[in-house]
């Protein structure tokens, strides 16, 4: 008996080891791994109160400033990104009807695109603009490294809104794919 | 920039083989001298041992709570992407956890004591490296689907990075007394010296992306995360330069710091073995209570601070007058100013994972006299005079395993069987219920061919069919020379 027991108790151990394997890996999936995620980000806010508006004149602009804007020219940044939205939304409680133009510029000042958002007073408005399959060129960002923005008043300058504070104010923000791997 | 993602994996899967520390199989296995390492107050019964110098104690221990190797390797023509998705980021938790702890016994030698029979002393050195990583899921999650999408409101906690690492060299002495019939006490006292070592365990902050209050999007970043590390920029550095002596250096290095030339500590492991009556014994052990201070060759690096951010901003007519166009980069040193990124050379004091064994065991079919008749040490053996502790041929009983992590203690619950074969043979087999497997079944045998001493011990020995797809596997062996007698 305990032969048998000792027996037994080797046998099965012996057997553990022998049947030990392992099925076939492919270690070379990982060449395969497609990381793309989604980044978002706010962009650009300009408000401006009506009085600034007023102050500027009729017909004439209120803002006008170009800035460095690096943030898809980065090498690393520009080499990896895939495709995105860019949104824009407008809140305008003035009693003008107003006009943003933003200008994307690359290294040497040259214009890539133009973005012109017009807005009626008193109104609110979206726009999303794809870039990437189906919409502009990715080439537009990568490249940009300024923007200059215009800020028009295409109404008169004397009308003041009955609105409590009333502004104009751009907001802008972006969700961008990049392929990390 | 492809390399760094093999390299995660590599080390998660291959590289770093997952380890756990519990040695059910070798824990109060008393028939093998390498059982005094995890209860020092273990029974002992031989006149002296002496481990073959390298190979008297190999332990290699394996294990993941989450994800195995099949499940992201397996050659099943299922996209691999997919299965990132599915196996690793759906279902892992930030209390899943990779861990690696291996060891090698360098020297290790016991004996009786001429004048004090009851005294069985033990001395030695060991290399140890132990491991953890807890999966970092929030920091996975926007790695690979970003703060964008349906992640916008989410707040991604960065204290799911916690990870801790060290390899030590450790030489220990240790005292095991036989104070009565019934009871042994034991102590090792240990002094750690480290190779290396690093830990980021105390991080905490967020990073949420939500609708602005005024931008379309606005980020919020808090965050209070530290890694320290002792003993690697000097390897690091040495690498880094590459020079014709760099193996050399290397091997220069790690000789003076595995002796005694690094970051010291000091640690002590107690233990007991207690008969409630002839059949059935307690045991109890403490491991590890110990430190080491971390002084030499230390380089932390700090992130901390917060910030909120929602792009550029113009206020009019504030800013009519501002013509300045470096709004971005301001942006940029802005949000750098807010979140500095630091290094600083300051000692720390590293904890080592104290182990605590427990266990309860009866003894049952009488064979007569003692298995150790030969033995001559008067203690714990059957004829040489000082014992009257019959030869039981079966034990059965549970014993209980817990280890500090950093985060919480994680403990295990084991069953075993044992059986005797006279002399020459012992065979333990055990099943053990975890975090990481409730199927694991281990199988131990110890052998001596006349003062050769033999023993193998391997866990989940179901997992065997599919080593990759396991989520544990350990496997300790190791050969001794042992004295039953006063020769």
């Amino acid at each position: 008996m305990k032969r048998l027991c000792y027996s037994i108790f080797l046998a099965i151990g012996f057997i553990f080891f022998v049947v030990s394997c392992t099925e076939e890996q492919d270690f070379d999936q990982i060449d395969d791994l497609r990381v793309t995620p989604t980044l978002a980000s706010g962009l650009f806010y300009l408000e401006s109160d009506e009085e600034t508006i007023n102050a500027a004149g009729p017909l004439n602009s209120f803002y006008f400033q170009e800035v460095n804007f690096d943030a898809f020219n980065e090498q690393y940044v520009a080499e990896r990104l895939l495709e995105g939205v860019i949104t824009y939304e407008m809140d305008n409680t003035t009693s003008k009807e107003l006009q943003i133009i933003i200008e994307f510029l690359d290294d040497a000042g040259q214009l890539l695109d133009t973005e012109l958002f017009t807005i009626e007073a008193n109104s609110s408005e979206t726009w999303d603009i794809p870039y990437g399959p189906g919409g502009k060129s990715i080439d537009i960002l990568t490249n940009t490294s300024s923007l200059r923005i215009t800020a028009n008043n295409l109404s008169d300058s004397i009308s003041v809104s009955s609105a409590e504070d009333p502004k104009i104010i751009l907001r802008s923000g972006a969700q961008f794919v990049f392929q990390l791997q | 920039m492809r390399i760094a993602p093999k390299l995660i994996f590599i080390v998660l899967f291959c590289g770093t083989t997952v380890f756990a520390q519990n040695k059910e199989l070798l824990y109060d296995f008393y028939e093998i001298p390498q059982s005094l390492m995890v209860n020092p107050g273990v029974k002992t019964s031989q006149k002296w041992h002496a481990g073959i110098p390298v190979i008297s104690g190999l332990s290699v221990q394996g294990a993941t709570s989450g994800v195995t190797v099949n499940d992201l390797f397996a050659n099943d023509g299922v996209d691999f992407t997919t299965k990132v998705q599915e196996r690793l980021l759906d279902v892992m938790s930030d209390k899943d956890d990779f861990s690696t702890t291996s060891q090698i016994e360098g020297i290790t030698v016991g004996f009786r004591g001429k004048n004090r029979p009851d005294d069985y002393y033990s001395f030695g050195m060991y290399g140890e490296m132990d491991i953890i990583s807890y999966w970092p899921k929030d920091l996975a999650i926007l790695a690979f689907e970003g703060n964008g999408g349906n992640n916008i409101g989410r707040s991604f906690d960065l204290g799911d990075l916690n990870l801790r690492g060290e390899m030590i060299n450790v030489f220990h002495f240790g005292i095991n007394r036989k104070v009565s019939e019934s009871l042994t006490l034991g102590a090792r006292a240990k002094i750690y010296s480290s190779i290396f070592q690093f830990q980021s365990i105390n991080n905490s902050g967020s990073f949420t992306t939500r609708q602005g209050q005024n931008n379309v999007y606005e980020s919020t970043i808090n965050a209070n995360m530290q890694l320290q590390t002792a003993g690697i920029r000097e390897f690091y550095d040495i690498l880094e330069e590459d020079t014709g002596t760099t193996k050399k250096d290397l091997a220069s290095v790690f000789t003076e710091r595995v002796l005694l030339g690094g970051n010291l500590g000091l640690g002590f492991d107690f233990g007991f073995s207690y008969n409630l009556n002839p059949q059935t014994t307690i045991t109890g052990s403490v491991l590890d209570i110990g430190f080491i201070n971390n002084s030499k060759d230390v380089w932390n690096y700090t992130f901390s601070g917060s910030t909120t951010t929602d792009g550029i901003s113009v206020f009019l007519p504030e800013d009519i007058n501002n013509v300045d166009n470096d709004l971005w980069q301001e942006l940029i040193d802005e949000i750098d100013a807010a979140l500095p990124q630091g290094e600083n050379q300051s000692s720390y004091i590293s904890w080592r994972p104290v182990k605590v064994y427990g266990s309860i065991k009866y003894d049952f079919g009488q064979g007569g006299g003692s298995v150790l008749d030969n033995c001559g040490c008067a203690v714990n053996g059957g004829s040489g005079g000082g014992s009257s502790l019959d030869y039981f041929r079966n034990s059965v009983g549970g014993q209980l395993f817990m280890m500090k992590r950093p985060r919480g203690v994680q403990a295990a619950l084991t069953g075993f069987y044992q059986r005797r074969f006279g002399k020459t043979a012992s065979l333990k087999a055990t099943y053990t219920v975890d975090k990481y497997s409730f199927t694991n079944i281990g199988l131990g045998a110890n052998l001596q061919f006349g003062p050769v001493n033999f023993y193998v011990l391997a866990d989940n020995l179901l997992s065997y069919s599919n080593v990759a797809d396991s989520h544990y596997a350990s496997l300790q062996f190791g050969f001794n020379i042992i004295s039953w007698n006063s020769n």
